[in-house]
């Protein structure tokens, strides 16, 4: 019986490491995958002066499926009200590849990335948070 | 609503969990740092229970971990001395026979009337009738009394009684408890048989039935009045 109390104790400190490598793990590929989404649109962005194409379309659809997905795994671990504002910016996005809206799209995504940046400064594990 | 539901569902069983790991002591058992443990573990579970966009895992990880820091301190408080000392106190005498100890009250924050009102609830009622009092490292006052202030005992008086036993529940409620009847060397045959001569006919109708290996045994029926009465009991 105690050493099933050790084993049940030794199986919680596990898990609870397991979970804590999860989230970071989770986190950085997320957040990495949304700044490597902008900065392919950041790309063509400054090769071509009509958005309203089917290459930039595309591009911001990846965005949206990626983040989607991310964003769902991400919830299991961080509150889902404190990262919100990247879906919110993307679904903007759409709406300026559409209107042709160069300098909105430019904005969107320069906020994308800032949240990105903040996200994986508070999701992290490091002195700022822990204190 | 439904998330709420099963979100409570599911931090009850963690927290259900984490206190069956804790073991059994109650709360005026605990020694502070249990007792710090409880607090928090009574606000953390109820944050994910309410607010749905706080995962789960929020309420539950916090818990986990307090389970496993606490099973950390009891460990070393069970294997260091001096840790414990620092961790839950040291029990300390407030009433020695010269009377109280005034050092010792400054230093636990007594005053006069929480000593007197703890020792009213260890049933004495003044400070003359007591040798020591100690202050344990859960906030229980113990007392020893002067020698005549003692309660008499069977061996002070030099009176032989002969050794009781603890009763054991062979039906409760209708239901036979077949581990109990076992630990009486019984069977369903002998039990039923105990019912009949008692008046009963079936199981059912018993509310409780209880038998000690002296055979000392008291029934009472569902409708009726408990008694006592002897039987015979396999050693």
């Amino acid at each position: 019986m105690k050493v099933f109390h050790y084993v049940n104790f030794v199986f919680i400190f596990l898990f609870i490491i397991a979970i804590c490598v999860l989230e970071d793990v989770a986190v950085n590929n997320s957040l990495n995958q949304v700044k490597r989404d902008c900065y392919e649109i950041e790309q063509v962005l400054a090769t071509s002066e009509n958005i309203n194409s089917m290459e930039m379309s595309l591009l911001v659809d990846n965005l949206e499926y990626n983040w989607t997905n991310n964003e769902s795994t991400l919830c299991y671990m961080v509150n889902h009200k404190s990262i919100q504002e990247i879906g919110t910016e993307i679904s903007k996005m759409k709406s300026y590849v559409g209107n042709n809206d160069i300098d909105a799209l430019k904005v969107s995504i320069s906020s994308i990335k800032y949240y990105a940046d903040n996200y994986l400064h508070f999701m992290g594990a490091n002195v700022h948070n822990i204190l | 609503m439904l998330t709420i539901v099963v979100r409570s569902i599911i931090i009850y069983i963690i927290v259900l969990l984490v206190f069956r790991l804790m073991g059994k002591r109650q709360i005026g058992q605990m020694q502070p740092f249990e007792l710090v443990l409880t607090l928090i573990i009574a606000d953390l579970a109820t944050i994910p229970m309410a607010e749905v966009s706080v995962p789960v895992l929020h309420g539950i990880i916090p818990l986990l971990t307090l389970s496993v820091l606490h099973f950390i301190l009891t460990l070393l408080t069970k294997t260091s001395t001096t840790f414990s000392k620092v961790v839950s106190g040291k029990p300390v005498i407030i009433i020695n026979p010269k009377g109280l100890d005034q050092n010792a009250m400054k230093q636990l924050n007594l005053t006069i009337d929480d000593i007197l009102s703890a020792l009213r609830g260890c049933g004495y009622f003044s400070i003359s009738q007591v040798q020591y009092a100690i202050m344990e490292t859960n906030g229980k006052v113990s007392v020893l009394p002067k020698a005549e202030y003692s309660p008499a005992t069977n061996g002070g008086l030099k009176i032989e009684e002969e050794e009781s036993f603890i009763p054991i529940t062979l039906v409760s409620e209708g239901k036979l408890m077949k581990e109990n009847v076992a630990l009486a060397n019984m069977d369903m045959e002998k039990v039923l048989k105990i019912i009949k001569q008692q008046g009963g006919d079936k199981l059912k109708q018993v509310l409780i039935l209880t038998v000690d290996k002296a055979g000392q045994s008291y029934i009472q029926f569902m409708k009726g009045e408990g008694k006592s009465f002897e039987c015979e009991v396999k050693s």
